[in-house]
């Protein structure tokens, strides 16, 4: 037991360092430093509210389009964000590896820690602007929401944790990595909910993992105005199975990494 | 202590692999100090690095049973973008020192002064030597692994390496890649003989200077 703690205090001794070194490395301490964290999904789910607010109208289905944005696009530039920053993390860092603490896993963990947090800062911050102007309603539950952040979260992490290694052990999925995220988009339930889409549509959509927290997300948010349709065992499965294989495969790949 | 058993490293070349430690075994006693001798090439860097566990081997075992600083040498340690004092502070932090505890330490000892605030890309080598000699020391290590690094220093820098590492921590064990016989001479008891993948430890310094001088 006492091991146990003794590790486990070394392992956040670990993350909080590799974190404050991420946040200086990216943002540096210059103007408004580590926020800009949150500049990006806040940049992005802002400007494209805008831009659809002005092409669609202000309701979408009963919807304030703003707020449906918003909560389509944080969750969204998360993902993809995370992922492309799990492109080569490994070998950027592998100066790091000299120490021995320092597992390829926690250069994964905090980058992915880093987009969380940055898009839970953005979530709540045009949350709270959006709700001041009237726009964005108070959330009506917020379990739900929260389990579909968790969700949306832990799909996000089992992807980063395959496309990770996989990036260093062939430079073809760096470059597939992107048009990948992009074909995904139309399978992550931002744009459209399920109770829009034909029943066929919406059985495939089931099984989609992050479609089920995006739902779960938007009832938690809109409440009645949104009928969600989400199921539980398809992201389980899907989240085990995928972040086995990404353990393994940074097993692997950690016994072919060349450091410098 | 540190033993190797039947440690095996190769590296991938064209469309076979390089083998450059072929079945190296031996072991190392607490506060032994250990000369790593070999031609170029011959697998001195990788062993230090498989040691330190900055990479595995293919097969074979490492075991570490004691503190071992992580390999202090020309590249490694340091994140090129950060400032000496930003790299010092994280260092400081994943071994669970306060910086502050260690700064003064590691200041005087590294005698960078303002360039503590320049990124560390910006280091002569010497430079870079002094920094990971200081926060090593800072931190306190029962093993140094330390690959050429010290020949890098000017005659200031060995005369304190001299001083700290081996007349104030004469306890402290070290294994030592060098090619300067004069410096093994004067550091090291024991020689550690790499040639064709394998390692050989002679008990008798001299003895392990002259095969090496015959290769």
């Amino acid at each position: 037991m006492r091991s146990f703690r003794q590790g486990w205090a070394i392992q956040l001794r670990v993350w909080s360092a590799l974190m404050i070194r991420e946040l200086s490395t990216r943002f540096g301490r210059e103007n408004i430093g580590f926020l800009w964290v949150m500049a990006e999904p806040l940049l992005f789910a802002s400007l494209v509210g805008v831009i659809w607010r002005v092409w669609k109208g202000p309701e979408e289905h009963g919807i304030e389009i703003v707020a449906f944005v918003a909560t389509g696009y944080i969750p969204l530039t998360l993902f993809r964000q995370a992922i492309s920053r799990s492109v080569g993390a490994m070998k950027v860092n592998s100066s790091l590896l000299y120490h021995r603490q320092i597992k390829i896993l926690d250069l994964l963990l905090v980058r992915f820690f880093l987009e969380v947090l940055g898009a839970m800062m953005a979530y709540i911050f045009i949350g709270v602007i959006l709700m001041s102007i009237g726009i964005f309603p108070v959330p009506n539950d917020l379990g739900m929401f929260i389990g579909g952040w968790l969700i949306y979260c832990l799909f996000t992490l089992s992807l980063c944790l395959i496309v990770g290694p996989l990036s260093e052990m062939s430079e073809v999925v760096e470059k597939l990595i992107p048009v990948l995220v992009y074909v995904m988009i139309p399978f992550s339930g931002t744009f459209t909910l399920s109770s829009w889409l034909t029943p066929q549509a919406r059985e495939v959509l089931a099984y989609s993992p992050p479609v089920s927290g995006m739902e779960m997300m938007r009832h938690g948010i809109f409440g009645g105005l949104v009928t969600p349709y989400y199921n539980f065992w398809a992201p389980f499965w899907f989240i085990l199975i995928a972040s086995m294989i990404g353990l393994g495969l940074c097993r692997r790949v950690r016994r072919m990494l060349i450091v410098e | 202590m540190i033993v190797c058993e039947n440690v095996h490293k190769s590296y991938p070349l064209g469309h076979g692999r390089n083998r450059v430690l072929d079945g190296l075994n031996f072991t190392m006693n607490r506060g032994e100090r250990f000369a790593l001798l070999g031609r170029n090439g011959s697998g001195k860097s990788t062993l230090i690095k498989l040691i330190g566990g900055v990479e595995l081997p293919d097969s074979g075992k490492i075991i570490r049973s004691m503190a071992l600083s992580w390999p202090l040498g020309f590249v490694g340690g340091f994140q090129g973008s950060l400032t000496g004092a930003d790299n010092a502070r994280f260092i400081a932090r994943i071994y669970g020192r306060q910086y502050r505890d260690i700064r003064d330490y590691v200041e005087d000892f590294s005698e960078l002064g303002r360039q503590m605030k320049m990124p560390v890309r910006t280091y002569s080598s010497g430079m870079r030597a002094r920094l990971a000699f200081a926060l090593s020391l800072a931190i306190e290590f029962e093993c140094y692994l330390i690959d050429e690094v010290i020949m890098v220093g000017d005659h200031n820098f060995q005369k304190k390496c001299v001083a700290e590492l081996f007349e104030k921590r004469p306890d402290r064990g070290l294994i030592f890649a060098s090619h300067s016989s004069q410096l093994v001479r004067q550091f090291c008891q024991r020689v550690l003989l790499l040639d064709a993948g394998k390692g050989t430890v002679y008990d008798d310094m001299e003895e392990g200077l002259g095969i090496y001088d015959g290769l």
